[in-house]
């Protein structure tokens, strides 16, 4: 009884496929397996003769029994064991074989998709990744691909060679005996019928335990998390009742399904003494009417194991097949999605430098290619309208505006995560649809707000300004911003492992390590998205003199949340409700008296407050 | 020493799992009996059906055949009783064992002190309450299934060995090898298995990271680059699962393997005895019946020992926690508290968050009833920690601290806390709806007395626009307000207690300036009549004051109104001009 208390992993409806998905999905991945075909066809193969060498056994037995003992003729016994043996052997070198060739197939196949699914993901467009969730796109690289791994290593071996098995092993009897078969099999219905019974059920069971389960760890999480609050408002009480209620509901849900396999696993265990006891009292009369031998008996009740043993694991591996065919469709729906802003076929490098030219552009979320869930994203109001805008080389432009008055999209805009509805933006004449991917990228960088970095050191951090750079480019970069002291003074210096997203940091030298990458980059278009949270104030003052230095020679355009910074730039483009409404230097729009005027006067007054 | 240790914490984590099962010893004793009447009936059955093969064959009775037959079916109904009740009964007391200790570790985690939740992760406790409770589970889950188990093993064995003690050696021989073999494949598989854990977990950091990453990795044209790290992280898991598939093609196949070499030497052996007459054919297929059933029982055996070690090093780690003693409890003879003004005093109040990292030093500082006090200084200067002191978070390492001349030590700390409402400066919302948040300290509030909080925290006028007004859910998994909003209701929460002494530790801090002068009447009204300790930067907060306190290294240096320090105190202005170049202008904000 292998496998005896391992239950099986709930399914919900949306890890089930109709008989339709399930045949495009496995037509997919045939198509998908192509150069590993050869090797799941030998593979196939092993298998097959593997299963033989064990359902010969008890055909073995069946001969040693009635050659053998019933004739009293010792060499046939002899042959039979040493046969038996044999096919033992065989069977455990081909068992060795085809797990192995299963496995080394299926993992490098496994390899191969996580190669090609990371890679489409990563060449997607900004708009699909602003409005798909994270955590979804990181469960499509992990925990799908993981119950595909999961299939591979404890799965997919059992299920093929149990589907053999039990049918081999009912060829077999009927071979022997169709009389005895028949009676053996009035046994089959009434399991399989149990198996699928306690498989419907302990699946709804197991979900109403993962939701139990869930809901219980959200109010430990909560009940930790907010211990102080809980202590001040002097509220233990209260909640360690509140937990007692999840539990105790945690504790129920597990307990039905003890209770439902507390069902079948009795009916199981007498279902198989039932077999034992037809084969025998059935076969017993046989054997007395001569119908069939006293070997043939043996040989049935060690097959009915082989019967037996497949139902139950078939079912409980069932769902791991299933939520892995699930897995698979939603890996391939995201492979499916299509890149928005992708590079035209001829596309032309932009200039080194030139004029940035918005020309009428209207904007809206929403919309494009479906997600990976083939659903098309309703297109969303309004974001510019008629928006039109120039920036000379060298120049620096400030964006001001309210939140949601369009600034940040416009920057969008500018660096190409997104294409214009309507009207075009240019580099040097050249519309950005029309550019390279690679050189756009050269050309124009964005700097976001906060400095995000990656696991690893701070060069490596700093590379990623122009992948390729060797670290004397790196240093220079570091350098013409005046950090090279700063930088120097990490533990490590650049070497410095920075750890998961850079926390080992601070806010502000995380914005250095970004601003570095700007450095390194070299683009003649700078699209800096001003920070809106606190830096201490020595930082601050690095940060922006650091940025004073990057701003030297390039063309800048800044999402300004500071008046400050808007005052230092050459011109200042005040954005409100989707519509470029004031465009000029500090200087002409405190003149012009109207919104700048006024957003500048109540910040000066604000100023005067606290001063 | 460390060795000492760990078997130390061991043996603390038996302790703890014998006391959590000992109350269910009637499931116990229920299970076990099931347990024995299972072997007992199993064992019988090839017994049974060598016998009938015999008879049915030497004497040709087809009438004894039948009736054996029927006796088998009979033994049937009770082995699958049995194995129902057995399991049920495990299944059972393991999972109340589980949910016991659960509710046991949260309690006591509620009601731990402030500095022992400083230094606990969050996440580490998670694991504590479920991993390691869960490992305790299933040991307590297999211990009476294995116990059966060995049963069976002995049963088997004493059968075999009586019917031809040779042939049991024979057809046993193999077996004690598959028990081998799987303790050592669990043994090898573990750290390699957990490695491959360790590699999925990197290889999902880089998506994660890629993905959030993204707008500098598309930014930049970096694209390239992660790539190349996730194909490095996707090798580095493909070696693990290639290490892990050779060593389970080297073990699965013995699983059926080592078996069948018990049937072939009973085949070969026992079918010699058979012709020597020594031995009935029906026994043959006896012996093999009996191989099947020593199968599982032999695999389960090297699982118990496996999960003995983990689960006892869980049960360890569970105790560790759950002997903290907590630090901050009601002093024996504890007073109520007292009836007064609301007047604190901090008479040379000394303090630190451990050794070497000591916060107040020395403070004097008195705050009459009804009077709200700015308490104004540099970062790390123990603003937060005086306000933190009063409701006994942690408690004073010298000096003396009195609310209307009581040692708030003597206070029973219930009441104590009941009488001070405080808002954090990282305010957390529970994922409840706006109208349970703001009820927090008493859940049976009036909805009348839930809106006025709101009304004068300023929270009113947000709330009403929500989805669902006051049932709008917030919180982790709920509508997400900003940090000036979740603040409104924090503030709302304190003032909904009703407490008399009301502390607001940067209560208002990322709260819109703009706003801010609104909800400035609201609070006014709020501070009427109670003892206010305001921690602020703002010189719109700080004015809500009557008085202001410039703390500066522990010690209360300078205080006067906001103008008088202004005047006289250099330190003050250069408080005030720091926080002030640390914060950006909402300029959003702005008409």
């Amino acid at each position: 009884m292998r496998g005896g208390w391992v239950e099986p992993g709930p399914l919900d409806d949306e890890d089930k496929l109709n008989r339709d998905q399930a045949r495009s999905v496995l037509r997919r991945l045939w198509t998908l397996l192509g150069p590993y075909r050869s090797a799941v066809y030998v593979a196939s193969l092993v298998l097959v003769a593997q299963t033989a060498c064990l359902l010969a056994g008890p055909w073995l037995v069946r001969y040693g029994v009635d050659a053998g003992l019933i004739d009293k003729n010792a060499s046939a016994l002899n042959r039979a064991s040493i046969a038996y043996l044999i096919v033992a052997l065989i069977g455990l070198v081909l068992g060795r074989i085809v797990i192995w060739m299963v496995s080394k197939t299926g993992e490098q196949f496994l390899r191969y998709l996580r190669a090609r699914v990371f890679k489409h993901l990563i060449g997607l467009s900004m708009g699909f990744f602003e409005r798909e969730k994270t955590g979804r796109l990181v469960a499509r690289m992990t925990s799908d691909i993981d119950a595909l791994q999961e299939l591979i290593s404890q799965g997919l071996v059992m299920f093929v060679q149990n589907i053999l098995i039990f049918f081999g092993a009912i060829v077999v009897i009927f071979w022997m005996s169709w009389q005895l078969a028949l009676a053996v099999l009035v046994i089959v219905p009434p399991v399989v019928f149990a198996s699928r019974w306690f498989r419907r059920e302990s699946n709804r069971a197991y979900l109403e335990v993962r939701e139990s389960i869930g809901t219980n760890m959200a109010t430990l999480q909560e009940g930790l998390e907010g211990v102080r609050v809980v202590q001040a408002f002097g509220r233990e009480g209260g909640w360690t009742r509140r937990f007692r209620d999840t539990n105790e509901a945690q504790f129920e849900a597990n307990l039905e399904t003890v209770r439902i396999s507390a069902r079948y696993f009795p009916l199981v265990e007498f279902t198989g003494v039932v077999g034992i006891a037809v084969i025998v009292g059935a076969g017993g009369v046989m054997v007395n009417e001569a119908i069939i031998s006293v070997g043939t008996v043996l040989a049935f009740v060690l097959y009915l194991n082989n019967i037996f043993e497949p139902i139950q694991q078939l079912s409980q591996l069932y769902n791991t097949v299933q939520s892995s065919g699930a897995a698979l469709q939603k890996i391939f729906g995201l492979l499916d999605t299509e890149a928005a802003v992708g590079e035209k076929p001829g596309a032309v490098d932009l200039p080194a430098e030139g004029v940035l030219k918005i020309g009428a552009v209207s904007f809206a979320y929403g919309g494009g290619p479906p997600d990976t869930d083939g659903v098309v994203a309703p297109e969303g109001p309004i974001v510019l309208s008629g928006v039109s805008l120039e920036v000379l080389p060298g120049e620096r432009l400030a964006l001001v505006g309210p939140t949601g008055a369009g600034k940040s999209t416009l920057a969008k805009l500018m660096v190409r995560f997104y294409d214009p509805r309507e009207g075009h933006v240019t580099f040097g004449g050249v519309d950005l649809r029309d550019a390279t991917l690679a050189s756009l990228r050269e050309r124009i960088v964005v700097v976001p707000q906060e400095g995000f970095l990656f696991a690893g050191t701070v060069r490596e951090n700093v590379r990623v300004g122009r992948v390729g750079a060797t670290n004397a480019e790196i240093d220079a970069a570091i350098a013409a911003l005046g950090l090279a002291q700063i930088f120097e003074s990490f533990p490590d210096g650049l070497d410095t492992e920075v750890r998961e997203r850079g926390s080992r940091l601070s806010a502000g030298e995380k914005q250095l390590v970004s601003l570095a990458r700007a450095a390194l980059a070299d683009p003649a278009l700078l699209v800096l998205d001003e920070a809106t949270s606190n830096l201490d104030p020595g930082t601050e003052r690095q940060v922006e003199l650091a940025l004073e230095r990057l701003s030297e020679g390039r063309t800048v355009v800044v999402v300004a949340h500071r008046l400050s910074t808007a005052e230092r730039c050459d011109r200042i483009a005040v954005v409100d409700g989707g519509r470029l409404v004031e465009i000029g230097t500090h200087d002409e729009l405190i003149e012009r008296r109207e919104r700048y005027s006024r957003l500048f006067a109540a910040w000066d007054a604000g100023q005067e407050r606290t001063a | 020493m460390v060795v000492d240790d760990e078997r130390e914490i061991r043996r603390a984590g038996w302790r703890l799992i014998g006391n959590a099962v000992r109350p269910q010893k009637w499931w116990i004793a229920g299970g076990i009996t099931a347990g024995i009447v299972w072997t007992a009936a199993k064992l019988t059955i090839p017994l049974l059906a060598a016998a009938a093969i015999d008879d049915g064959l030497h004497q040709g009775d087809i009438g004894h055949v039948i009736r054996l037959t029927c006796v088998m079916i009979a033994v049937g109904v009770v082995q699958g009783i049995c194995t129902g009740l057995r399991r049920y009964s495990a299944f059972r007391i393991a999972l109340r064992t589980e949910t016991d200790l659960r509710q046991r570790l949260f309690a006591h985690l509620q009601r731990l002190h402030f500095a022992f939740h400083d230094h606990a992760q969050t996440g580490q406790l998670m694991a504590r309450a479920n991993t390691d409770i869960q490992q305790i589970e299933t040991l307590v889950i297999l211990m009476p299934l294995t116990a059966a188990s060995l049963v069976t093993m002995i049963g088997v064995i004493v059968i075999m060995a009586l019917e031809d003690p040779v042939l049991a050696l024979l057809a046993l021989g193999a077996m004690p090898f598959l028990n081998i073999a799987a303790a050592r494949f669990s043994k090898r598989i573990a750290p390699v298995n957990m490695d491959l854990q360790q590699e999925l977990a990197d290889l999902s950091g880089v998506v994660e990271e890629s993905l959030s990453g993204i707008r500098v990795v598309k930014g930049f044209g970096a694209e390239r680059m992660q790539i190349e790290k996730l194909e490095a992280e996707a090798d580095a898991v493909l070696d693990r699962a290639l290490a892990s598939a050779r060593l389970r093609a080297g073990f699965m196949p013995l699983i059926d393997f080592l078996p069948t070499l018990s049937m072939v030497a009973i085949l070969f052996y026992g079918g010699h005895q058979v012709l020597a007459g020594q031995l009935e054919i029906g026994s043959i297929l006896a012996f093999n019946l009996y191989i099947f059933m020593l199968i599982w029982p032999l695999r389960m055996v090297g699982m118990l020992i496996a999960q003995a070690s983990r689960a006892s090093a869980g049960g360890g780690r569970v105790d560790q926690i759950l002997k903290t003693d907590l630090l901050i409890t009601d002093a024996p003879g504890a007073v109520a508290m007292p009836v007064g003004p609301g007047e604190i005093r901090f008479e040379g109040v000394r303090f630190g968050y451990g050794p070497g990292r000591a916060v107040l030093n020395g403070l004097d500082l008195t705050i009459r009833g009804g009077e709200a006090v700015a308490l104004v200084g540099a970062t790390g200067g123990g603003k937060s920690t005086i306000g933190r002191l009063l409701p006994r978070f942690y408690d004073i390492e010298g000096g003396a601290l009195l609310i209307d001349g009581v040692d708030v030590r003597s206070i029973r700390i219930a009441e104590l806390r009941s009488e001070i409402g405080i808002v954090f400066e990282d305010t957390f919302l529970f994922s409840d709806s706006v109208r349970e948040n703001i009820a927090f300290a008493n859940p049976e509030a009036s909805f009348e007395s839930v809106q006025r909080a709101a009304r004068l925290s300023g929270a009113e006028e947000f709330v009403t626009k929500l989805p669902d007004g006051y049932d709008t859910i917030v919180g982790e998994n709920g509508f997400s307000l900003s940090g000036g909003q979740r603040q409104r209701i924090a503030i709302a929460r304190a003032v909904l207690a009703d407490p008399r002494i009301l502390i607001l530790d940067d209560a208002t801090s990322a709260v819109d300036p703009t706003k801010e002068h609104e909800i400035r009447a609201a609070l006014g009204e709020v501070m009427e009549g109670r003892t206010t300790l305001i921690i602020a930067h703002r010189p719109a907060t700080i004015a809500l004051a009557d008085r202001v306190v410039l703390i500066d290294d522990g010690r209360a240096i300078a205080q006067g109104t906001h103008d008088e320090l202004l005047a006289s105190s250099q330190r003050y202005r250069e408080v005030l001009a720091q926080a002030e170049a640390a914060g950006p202008i909402a300029l959003d904000a702005a008409p």
